[in-house]
């Protein structure tokens, strides 16, 4: 075989096995997605809630998770708190002691700081005149915030929350390095028995491109959909 | 005349002399690290010692040459012994495919093996009166190995049940053991006594399996390095690891550093 063919061979070998791992990356994706997003709203609550008490430990909680590299987070959360006897007994360990659990804790109390910045930006981009507009028409300020407020702070994240999904996506190939076997994982035991990097990790990347795409195409309907009063 | 004699008493002296010196003593040259206990290392006061420093000076020993030691670094420790600035490789260095291409070597002094640890009386009786592992009592057991070790494929051949966890370095392998996470590990013995056994945090751990050696798997050992064609020197060093393999030299070395022996105890030539 020429070396071309058996490098295409072995990036076509290799893709079933990465596969194997589809699975947990999907499942981190999505739980850390949607509990980071939960996590994500309440950070902003407090942020915009007016009261110092609750808007300054989301702020130093934002810096915290924005300032650091996640793998530190992670490392931090796996093995750093398993040296604690105290949490080994405690109800935690039940979800520290799994692999999965850290991976998710994680990415979700990473994420969350990531997006509810994004979703303040889109709070705050929101035109005061539309506000007035509901004051003046008898809403209260609950009212205006879910009614005119979160549509439109919804439809102006769109771009950046879909970016930070994506980041989060390719943030899930860390927890390879805490024993767990996503798709990052599975390729580095084909890599370790293979000794063919180049092959593996472009077969790798090829599945996390398509996965952005559909990302990206999943949220560029969405955003259509929230902007179709205000098109043509 | 007086001169002609006075030259062949000075030649005559000459050739008697050159008859009552023994013949020069053979030097193997020795290469290995140097520093890499407890197989080759200086100790405080600068003397070179360690398992392969023992072996060697017993193989020197039993075939009758002076041993000199050369320190090489480990990525050049095969160029050097091709361009002839040592003799023999005695560097704890494994039998490998690739090597036997470039170089060769004498049967294994000492066995790649890997052992299990876990906790004392856990209890998992995953290993029968006779030493071997009993399939159905690994089912679900979570074994930790280090990321790229042969250990991996043994699992998957013989035990396909046991939930393999990847971890990235050897301490990650000790911590999480401590913690729980795993139920057991498999690793280098050596490396796991010297780094965790004997310390304060193995104490609530032992060695739950014999030492495993599947050739097929792990390899072969770590053998003594020499150059190619060289089968009448290979011969004789094979002979001298043989006496010291069936006079308990071997085993008398292994236990200055470990508290097991390191070698096969039963001599086995394999082919390499």
């Amino acid at each position: 075989m020429t070396p071309v063919l058996e490098s295409l061979t072995l990036i076509i070998e290799s893709v079933p096995q990465i596969l194997m791992g589809f699975g947990l990356t999907l499942q981190l994706l999505f739980l850390s997605g949607i509990l980071g997003l939960i996590l994500a709203i309440l950070l902003l609550l407090m942020r915009i809630s007016g009261s110092a008490y609750l808007s300054a430990p989301a702020m130093v909680y934002i810096y915290v998770f924005r300032g650091t590299p996640i793998l530190v987070q992670i490392f931090i959360i796996y093995h750093g708190l398993a040296q604690f006897e105290a949490i080994r007994e405690s109800i935690f360990w039940a979800i520290l002691r799994e692999p999965f659990g850290c991976g998710v804790l994680a990415l979700t109390l990473n994420t969350g700081a990531y997006v509810s910045e994004i979703l303040r930006g889109g709070v705050l981009g929101v035109e005061r005149g539309l506000l007035e507009a509901g004051a003046a028409l008898g809403l209260s300020k609950r009212h205006r915030f879910i009614h005119i407020t979160t549509p439109i702070a919804v439809r102006l994240a769109i771009p950046a929350y879909s970016n930070d999904v994506i980041s989060l996506m390719k943030s899930t190939a860390l927890v390879s390095t805490i024993t767990l076997l996503d798709m990052m994982g599975y390729a580095r035991i084909v890599y370790a028995e293979t000794y063919a990097p180049y092959e593996v990790f472009t077969s790798l990347m090829v599945i996390y491109l398509l996965m952005t795409w559909i990302i990206q195409r999943a949220f560029g309907l969405f955003e259509r959909r929230m902007s179709r009063h205000i098109r043509q | 005349m007086k001169k002609i004699f006075t030259y062949t008493i000075a030649a005559l002296a000459v050739a008697v002399t050159g008859m009552i010196q023994p013949a020069a003593a053979e030097t193997l040259r020795v290469g290995m690290e140097c520093t890499y206990a407890p197989f080759n290392y200086r100790t405080a006061e600068g003397t070179l010692t360690g398992y392969d420093v023992d072996v060697a000076k017993g193989i020197a020993g039993i075939i009758g040459a002076d041993v000199e030691f050369v320190c090489q670094k480990w990525d050049g420790m095969i160029p050097a012994l091709l361009a002839n600035k040592f003799d023999l490789i005695a560097a704890s260095m494994s039998i490998t495919e690739k090597r036997l291409k470039k170089i060769d070597f004498s049967q294994p002094y000492r066995i790649s093996v890997g052992r299990l640890v876990g906790k004392k009386n856990g209890g998992l009786g995953l290993f029968d009166g006779m030493g071997k592992p009993v399939a159905r009592h690994f089912e679900g057991v979570k074994v930790g190995l280090e990321k790229g070790s042969t250990y991996a494929n043994w699992f998957k051949a013989v035990l396909p049940g046991a939930d393999i966890k990847y971890y990235e370095s050897n301490e990650a392998l000790y911590l999480d053991l401590q913690n729980g996470r795993t139920d057991v590990i498999m690793t280098n013995p050596m490396k796991a006594f010297l780094k965790f056994l004997s310390k304060d945090d193995g104490a609530g751990f032992e060695f739950v399996s014999p030492q495993i050696d599947e050739n097929e798997f792990f390899g072969i050992g770590v053998g003594i390095g020499l150059r190619q064609d060289n089968d009448a020197l290979k011969g004789r060093i094979n002979g001298a690891l043989k006496t010291l393999t069936e006079d308990g030299s071997l085993e008398t070395y292994a236990l200055k550093y470990f508290p097991f022996a390191i070698h096969n105890e039963k001599w086995v030539p394999v082919e390499n």
